[in-house]
C-alpha cells in the first residue's frame, strides 16, 4: 500500500494551511460564499440540507486500519458516530461544522489523507476495482497506476476548473467491478507482447444523460498515459461546453462532436505535444510506486481448510455468509470478503465509530493490514486466509456486520436522497429499507440471486440508477415523492443504461412492484442459474414492465 | 484595476480597445485576435505597439507567426470558473515558447492565482487580491506533481535527484 | 449564491431560512431579525417586507449562507410543497441514523 514520502506529506501539510485560511477568510466576510464555494467543493465540503458535509478521498478505496481508526476518531468527534461510504469508494460525514473542518483535515494529514478535490469541476478521487491485488482475473495491480493518477491529478494546474466534475476509473480485471464504461475516462489495463498499456474509454457517466463510454484507444502504452490523458483533458478543457451545466460533462463533447472527430483532436492534440511539454515519469518512479503495492506476504496454505469446513458445517447462517460473501483469491488457502454495510433495516453505506474500530482491528488481525471501499457501498478485506473466517466471521457479527448479502436484492446502492441531500427530489433510505424487509427472508434472496436494484434520489444518479438492474430514480410531483423503475442497467463490461418501465409509483407501491418484477423472474427464468439480468435480456421488458403495473 | 507582475505592484501601461472603437490610436494597446491579426502588419506604420487580448474560446496557434515580437498576451477570464485560459497559457509558454508578458485579466481571484502561475502568467489585473494577497497565495506549495509552465522540477522527478 | 426553491406569490405568508455560515446548522430568521435555530421563534413576512429582510439577509454572508423563501402558514409553521424538505431541514432525517439496526 502506498506511503507518502516528503513531497506527498507537504503537499497535504500545506492544502490544511491554505484550507483554514480560506474557511477564516470566508468566516470573517473577505470571501463571498459565491468565491468560496468551488475552493469548498474541491475540497470536498458542501453545504447539505441541515450542515456541512465533509468527503474525504480515500484514493482507489484504499484504506488501512490506522486510517480507519482515525475516520472513526473524527465520526465521534466532529460528527454523530458515524460516517456514510459512497459509490465513489470515499466516505461523507453528514454533520461537521465549517468551523472544525480545517481541524478534520489536519487530523487526516496525520495518517495520509485529505479531502482534495472530492468534489468541483476538478479531477476527482480516482476509483478502482475493490478486489485489486488479490483477484484472479487481473492482469496486474491495478493501484499503482491509480496512484499515480492521482499524484497527477492533484492539484493539476490547468484542469481545477474544467466545465464539470471528472471522473477516473482503472480496472484490469475481464469482469469490470470499477463501472469504468459510466465514468468519464475508464481505464482498462492490457498486456500486449509483455508491455502493459490502457485501453481507454471515454465520455460514459450517468447523471441527466446517461451515456455508455466510447472506446477512444486500444492500447495506450504505459509510459505515455498521463500525456495521453493530458491531451484528452485539455480537448474537454478547451471545448467541452460550459454555457449549460447540463451539457458540460465529457459525455457530451464526445457524442456532440462524434467519436472520431473528437479521437482527432485528442490525436492531434496528443501530437502537437513537444518533448519540453511531456510528463517523462521516470522508470525509477514508475517503480518506486508499484514497489509500494507488493501483494502481501501470504503463507502457503493447502487450498481447502479444515477448520473452515468444520465451522460451515458446524453454522448454517456462517455457511451462507461464506457462499454469498466470499470472492475467489489469486493464492490458494485465501479468500476476499465482503463486509456488508446493508444489514437489513439499515442505511446503505454507513458504518458506527464502533463498526469501523471493529474492522479496523479485524485487519490487522486476520487481513494483513489491508481493507478497501467498494462502489456498492460495502468493504472488503481482501487477504483472509481461510482458516481464519470462522474467527473472524464471528467479531463481525457481534458488530453486526456480517450480513450476508453481496450481490443479492438487498444489497442496494442507496444515495443519500431527501433526508440529506439539498438537490434531492424525493427521500432513498426509507425506499431502500421498505424493499429490504420485503426480501428480508435469506432464504428468498438467495434463491433470487445476483441482482442489484439502484436508488437514486434525483437526477444527478449518486445512486447509479441507471445502471441498476432495476433503477429507482426519486422524483417530486407537486410536493409528492413518486418513483420510477427502469430496467435492464447494468455497470460491468456489458454495461447498459436502464429503460424507463412506465408512469412512476407512489412510495407505498414500490415494494410491491418489485417484487412482483422478482417474482415474474422467478417464474420465468430457465433455472435458478439464470441471473435475473440475463432472463430480462432474453425476453425482453414486457411481462416485467406489466408486473410493475399488474395492480393498476 | 491594480496590475500585479512579478511580485510588484506596477503601473498599467496598456488599454485594450474593443473592436468598436476607432482604431486608430497610439501608444500601447490591445485589441481582440480576429483584429490583432488583421492589424499586425500595418503596426509599424501608426504610433502604435500592439499586444492582444484573447478570449477563452481564441484559438492560442494563431499567434505562433507573431510570438517573437509580441509584448504582451492578455487572457481574459470572464469568470472565475470559466478554466480554459489555463490550457491557452500553457500552450503559448510550453508548446509555443512565449516569453513576453503574460496577463491574467477579467474575474481573477486570490484562489487562482497560483494556479494562473503554474499556468504561465507573470501579470495578474485584479480587484480582489492586494500585493500581500497575491504574494501569499503564491507561496501556499513547496511542491508539484506535474510540470507546467512555472517550470517547477516535478516532485515525481524531484524523488530521483541525487545530490551532487 | 441562491438555492433554486420554487416562487412564491408576495401574499403568501413566507419565513427566511439559511445555514449558519460557521456551523452549517439550519437557522431562521426571526420578527425581530435575529437567526435563529429555534423554529418556534421564526418571524413570518409578506410582501415588500419579506424581500427587504431577504435582501438584509443576503447581505451578511458571514453569518448566514444562501438565505431563501419558505412557505409557512400565518402562524409560522411549515406549509407548500416543500414542507417534506422544511421538515427534514428543521427535524432532521426521517431514519434513525448512528446506529446498528437489529
Ligand atoms: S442522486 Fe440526487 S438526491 Fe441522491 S445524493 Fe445525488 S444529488 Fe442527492
Amino acid at each position: 500500500m502506498y506511503r507518502y514520502d516528503e513531497f506527498d506529506a507537504a503537499i497535504v501539510r500545506e492544502r490544511v494551511d491554505q484550507f483554514r485560511g480560506q474557511v477564516s477568510r470566508r468566516l470573517d466576510g473577505t470571501l463571498l460564499e459565491d468565491e468560496f464555494k468551488p475552493l469548498r467543493l474541491q475540497n470536498g465540503v458542501y453545504l447539505q440540507l441541515h450542515a456541512y458535509m465533509l468527503r474525504v478521498a480515500i484514493p482507489y478505496g484504499q484504506l488501512d486500519p490506522a486510517k480507519l481508526r482515525r475516520l472513526a476518531d473524527i465520526a465521534e468527534r466532529y460528527d454523530r458516530g458515524y460516517g456514510h461510504f459512497t459509490t465513489r469508494q470515499n466516505i461523507q460525514f453528514n454533520w461537521v461544522g465549517l468551523k472544525d473542518i480545517p481541524d478534520v483535515l489536519q487530523s487526516l494529514s496525520e495518517v495520509e489523507m485529505h479531502a482534495i478535490q472530492t468534489s468541483g469541476n476538478c479531477i476527482r478521487n480516482v476509483t478502482s476495482d475493490h478486489f485489486a491485488g488479490a483477484a484472479q482475473d487481473e492482469v496486474m495491480d491495478p493501484r499503482p497506476w491509480c496512484e499515480i493518477i492521482r499524484q497527477w491529478s492533484t492539484f493539476h494546474p490547468e484542469f481545477a476548473f474544467l466545465p464539470r466534475k471528472f471522473k477516473i476509473a482503472v480496472t484490469a480485471a475481464e469482469d469490470d467491478r470499477a463501472a469504468i464504461r459510466v465514468h468519464d475516462i475508464g481505464l482498462h489495463i492490457r498486456r500486449r507482447d509483455g508491455q502493459i498499456g490502457f485501453e481507454v474509454h471515454v465520455g460514459g457517466g450517468q447523471g441527466r444523460t446517461p451515456v455508455i463510454a466510447t472506446k477512444l484507444n486500444d492500447f495506450v502504452p504505459e509510459t505515455e498515459l498521463l500525456d495521453y490523458l493530458e491531451a484528452i483533458m485539455r480537448v474537454y478543457n478547451r471545448f467541452g461546453r460550459r454555457d449549460n451545466k447540463y451539457k458540460a460533462r465529457i459525455k457530451i463533447l464526445v457524442t456532440e462532436t462524434g467519436a472520431d472527430e473528437f479521437r482527432r483532436l485528442v490525436d492531434t492534440e496528443y501530437a502537437a505535444k513537444t518533448d519540453a511539454e511531456k510528463i517523462a515519469l521516470p522508470q525509477a518512479e514508475i517503480d518506486r510506486i508499484h514497489a509500494y503495492f507488493a501483494p502481501p506476504d501470504l503463507t502457503r496454505k493447502p487450498a481447502r481448510s479444515q477448520i473452515l469446513e468444520t465451522a460451515q458445517a458446524a453454522n448454517p447462517a456462517f455457511q451462507r455468509w461464506i457462499r454469498v460473501n466470499l470472492h475467489p483469491h489469486k493464492q490458494a488457502g485465501y479468500a476476499s470478503i465482503t463486509i456488508s454495510l446493508k444489514p437489513i433495516g439499515g442505511l446503505a453505506g454507513d458504518a458506527t465509530t464502533a463498526q469501523m474500530r471493529v474492522v479496523a482491528k479485524l485487519a490487522e488481525e486476520y487481513g494483513h493490514d489491508d481493507i478497501r471501499v467498494t462502489h456498492a457501498q460495502n468493504l472488503v478485506l481482501p487477504h483472509v486466509a481461510l482458516d481464519d473466517l470462522p474467527a473472524l466471521y464471528a467479531d463481525l457479527d457481534g458488530a453486526g456486520l456480517a450480513t450476508a448479502n453481496e450481490g443479492l436484492v438487498t444489497d442496494m446502492i442507496v444515495c443519500p436522497g431527501l433526508d440529506y441531500c439539498n438537490l434531492a427530489n424525493a427521500r432513498s433510505i426509507p425506499v431502500g429499507q421498505d424493499i429490504q424487509q420485503t426480501f428480508a427472508d435469506p432464504d428468498y434472496q438467495e434463491d433470487i440471486g445476483r441482482l442489484h436494484i439502484n436508488i437514486s434520489g434525483c437526477i444527478n444518479a449518486c445512486g447509479h440508477h441507471h445502471v441498476g438492474h432495476i433503477g429507482i430514480l426519486g422524483v417530486d410531483r407537486k410536493g409528492e415523492e413518486f418513483y420510477q423503475i427502469s430496467l435492464g442497467g447494468r455497470a460491468d463490461h456489458h454495461a447498459a443504461i436502464g429503460d424507463i418501465a412506465g408512469r412512476a409509483l407512489s412510495r407505498e407501491e414500490v415494494p410491491d412492484a418489485i417484487k412482483r418484477i422478482i417474482d415474474t423472474y422467478r417464474d420465468l427464468r430457465t433455472s435458478a442459474a439464470e441471473p435475473f439480468i440475463e432472463t430480462l435480456n432474453r425476453l425482453g421488458h414486457t411481462p416485467f414492465k406489466e408486473a410493475i403495473y399488474a395492480a393498476d | 484595476m491594480p496590475l500585479i507582475k512579478n511580485g510588484c505592484v506596477v503601473d498599467n501601461e496598456w488599454t485594450f480597445i474593443d473592436d468598436s472603437t476607432d482604431p486608430d490610436g497610439t501608444g500601447l494597446v490591445t485589441v481582440s485576435l480576429p483584429r490583432y491579426l488583421q492589424d499586425v502588419t500595418r503596426e509599424r506604420t501608426r504610433n502604435v505597439t500592439l499586444g492582444v487580448r484573447l478570449t477563452p474560446s481564441d484559438d492560442p496557434d494563431l499567434l505562433l507567426p507573431h510570438l517573437d515580437h509580441l509584448p504582451l498576451i492578455e487572457i481574459e477570464f470572464p469568470k472565475y470558473t470559466d478554466g480554459r485560459g489555463y490550457s491557452l497559457a500553457q500552450i503559448l509558454r510550453r508548446r509555443h515558447g512565449y516569453t513576453g508578458e503574460l496577463r491574467a485579466v477579467g474575474h481573477v481571484l486570490r484562489d487562482q492565482i497560483l494556479y494562473m502561475n503554474r499556468s504561465g502568467f507573470d501579470a495578474f489585473e485584479t480587484a480582489r487580491a492586494d500585493l500581500s494577497q497575491v504574494l501569499e497565495a503564491l507561496s501556499e506549495h513547496s511542491a508539484y506533481y506535474q510540470p507546467a509552465a512555472d517550470g517547477h522540477p516535478t516532485v515525481f522527478a524531484r524523488r530521483h535527484l541525487r545530490p551532487d | 449564491m441562491t438555492s433554486v426553491r420554487p416562487k412564491l406569490k408576495p401574499e403568501t405568508p413566507k419565513a427566511i431560512t439559511a445555514w449558519d455560515t460557521a456551523s452549517g446548522q439550519t437557522v431562521w430568521l426571526s420578527a425581530d431579525g435575529q437567526w435563529t435555530s429555534d423554529m418556534t421563534r421564526l418571524g413570518v413576512f409578506t410582501g415588500r417586507a419579506a424581500e427587504d429582510r431577504l435582501n438584509e439577509a443576503r447581505a451578511q454572508e458571514h453569518l448566514v449562507t444562501d438565505p431563501y423563501f419558505m412557505e409557512v402558514t400565518a402562524a409560522g409553521t411549515i406549509a407548500g410543497r416543500e414542507t417534506l424538505r422544511e421538515t427534514i431541514r428543521a427535524q432532521g432525517p426521517t431514519v434513525p441514523y448512528g446506529e446498528v439496526p437489529r
